[in-house]
């Protein structure tokens, strides 16, 4: 059985997938069951949402640095 | 040239071009300025091309990648890897528990964060981080890194990035709540317990 705090400790370890299958489990059954770290869960996850969508935001290469790349690349 | 040597260059050209816009973020990300960051690609992509045969089939390309571009960066700043004092993960985790806990009256859920308005704050804030938290959370948040692929770009050990990473979340979290604050998007906060 893990304690709230220890969820508390490990939740992004969690959020991010690099939790051990056996205590991703744990993590989660705890979670889905408790009323104090379930909005934690939510808010954490909202909020590496928000960082992923920078991903979407941030503008291309111009087509002057892909034409160079491109000469670079045919030599 | 054989026709192996040209057929591996042929698949390298199209490697390095279909990971373009990964390396272009990043360079973005770690120069906050958008002439030298293509200055940076453009070195980068040299880099790998004059390099090829150091990258090893199977891996993955767009992590070697990142890895020649933050040490050109790097370079070009005058520094070197170096190693910062390491924060407790844990510590810094349970920080941020205690930064939920300031707005967990008016805001339990983190919908402050899905608000469109919150985007620029959001870009401007991962801009302030220092180098070496920022790159941490570009790499794991943004550019979706393993915490161990992280490590391999940065030469450091997972434990490194693992607090560096957490670190750089919880003083990002601080500054968006703060602003969101300001902006009227979220009630004044009680001051989060340390």
């Amino acid at each position: 059985m893990i304690s709230c705090r220890e969820v508390m400790e490990r939740l992004w370890d969690y959020l991010d997938g690099e939790l051990p299958p056996e205590a991703t489990l744990q993590f989660a059954d705890h979670i889905a069951a408790c009323k104090r770290c379930f909005p934690q869960y939510q808010f954490e996850f909202a909020y590496l949402e928000a960082l992923a969508r920078q991903r979407q935001r941030v503008p291309g290469p111009s087509d002057a640095l892909v034409q160079r790349l491109r000469a670079i690349l045919s030599t | 040239m054989s026709a192996s040597v040209g057929s591996d260059r042929t698949t390298l050209e199209h490697d390095l071009l279909a990971e373009l816009s990964a390396v272009h973020r990043f360079a973005l990300h770690l120069a906050r300025d958008a002439a030298r960051a293509e200055d940076l690609v453009q070195e980068t992509f040299l880099k790998a091309w004059t390099h090829g045969d150091q990258f090893q089939r199977g891996t993955s390309c767009r992590a070697w990648l990142f890895t020649i571009c933050r040490n050109a960066f790097l370079k070009g700043e005058g520094r070197t890897t170096r190693e910062t004092p390491t924060e407790d993960a844990e510590l810094e985790a349970l920080g941020a528990a205690a930064l939920h806990g300031s707005v967990q009256a008016t805001d339990p859920t983190g919908a402050v964060f899905e608000r469109a308005e919150l985007d620029t704050a959001v870009q401007e804030a991962v801009a302030k981080l220092p180098e070496e938290y920022r790159t941490a959370v570009v790499l794991v948040d943004i550019e979706d890194q393993s915490y161990a692929a992280a490590a391999g770009i940065l030469g450091v050990p997972l434990g490194t990035v693992r607090s560096r990473l957490f670190r750089g979340r919880r003083l990002l979290q601080q500054d968006l709540l703060a602003y969101a604050q300001d902006a009227g998007l979220l009630p004044a906060m009680k001051e989060p317990t340390r």
